[in-house]
């Protein structure tokens, strides 16, 4: 039936969207990073402010959390959360500037985002270096 | 000249696949548009739009080794090789490149991109101060080929609610227009969650394109009109 030939082309119709074979812009590698981050520290802060207080819970507490921080996990853990709050941070005064009108054209809004990528990734270097 | 072409066609196949051509090219192959109206005479069910063939109609918006841009003003030269012709990002595909922009423009259609001006017609011209018509510059040459709002990724998740940055940039036209009086009206029908502040300022939009403009500044334009309005 001809009529619904139509009808169920029209429903398959594909759509392109594969991800790795977009292009993406630095600045949309900012953004996705900016994503990122943000999920990892609505994820991290509490448990942050966990270990946290269980540190200060006298000289134990302190011990318990220095020991549960030992491990190999437990370190990258900090790598990848010191990165998240770094990047969240400075990806979000990026955007603040732009709104005041500062570095919202084209070739300063590429710089910005490169500056932030890579002082996201040189503030996990720093955490990794002293983590280890 | 090898390529990489997507092909799909709903009357027969099942899904896409890529399609590899290899040409020779002529001296007179200078845009990719050109090489490939040169593939479709030897397969003439390669479907494209196209018209101008000049970066003037919009119609042969495609996604070129990644990077959304009009087949005809791209300079075959400097194209990394197999070119990968895929069609736009995130808009249903109605046959090979060819892709189904109802979607596009209605969105567009929604920001009224006419001028709305209930004073009495003056008889002749409604005039505007050279300073006043030079507001237009980078807004009125939107050709509406859709390179940015489909390489835009707030557009590809919310295609519906998102007016996308070709409809904004129009919407920023009219907004700025010392003739349009409907500039309340149309800030407050963007004022919304989704409709313009689903922008994350991410400037893919800006990145690709083909005539220059600045899609994410218009944008940022409108945002900046709402906040200095009175309330």
């Amino acid at each position: 039936m001809p009529g619904n030939t139509v009808s169920s082309s029209r429903d398959r119709r594909p759509v392109f969207l594969n991800l790795a074979q977009i292009a993406l812009p630095v600045g949309a590698l900012a953004s996705i990073a900016h994503r990122v981050a943000g999920v990892l520290l609505a994820i991290g802060i509490p448990l942050g402010v966990y270990a946290l207080d269980l540190s200060l819970q006298g000289p134990q507490g302190f011990a318990r959390m220095a020991a549960a921080l030992e491990g190999l996990p437990s370190r990258a853990a900090v790598v990848v959360m010191a990165w998240a709050l770094a990047h969240h941070l400075l990806a979000g005064v990026r955007h603040l500037l732009m709104d005041i009108d500062v570095g919202s054209r084209l070739p300063e809004a590429r710089r910005s985002a490169w500056m932030v990528n890579a002082a996201g990734l040189a503030v996990a270097l720093l955490a990794a270096v002293t983590a280890w | 000249m090898r390529l990489s072409i997507f092909r799909f066609d709903p009357d027969r196949d099942e899904r896409p696949y890529m399609q590899d051509f290899e040409i020779e090219l002529a001296p007179t192959d200078r845009m990719l548009l050109d090489v490939i109206l040169r593939i479709r005479t030897l397969d003439d069910s390669l479907a494209v739009r196209k018209s101008c063939r000049e970066g003037v109609c919009g119609s042969d918006a495609m996604n070129i080794n990644g990077r959304n841009g009009l087949a005809c003003v791209t300079p075959v030269a400097g194209l990394a090789e197999p070119v990968v012709l895929r069609p736009l990002p995130g808009f249903p595909v109605i046959r090979d490149l060819v892709v189904d922009m109802t979607r596009f423009f209605a969105q567009y259609d929604s920001i009224k991109p006419y001028l709305q001006n209930d004073e009495p017609p003056t008889g002749k011209e409604r005039l505007q101060s050279p300073r006043d018509r030079a507001r237009l510059d980078g807004l009125y040459e939107c050709i509406l080929c859709a390179c940015c709002t489909s390489q835009c990724p707030s557009y590809w998740w919310n295609p519906e609610k998102f007016v996308g940055p070709a409809g904004l940039l129009q919407a920023c036209r009219f907004i700025v227009d010392s003739r349009d009086r409907a500039t309340a009206q149309r800030l407050d029908d963007l004022d919304d969650a989704y409709r313009l502040f689903r922008c994350r300022t991410i400037m893919n939009c800006t990145e690709v394109c083909p005539k220059g403009l600045a899609p994410s500044r218009a944008i940022e334009a409108i945002r900046s009109a709402m906040t200095r309005r009175p309330r």
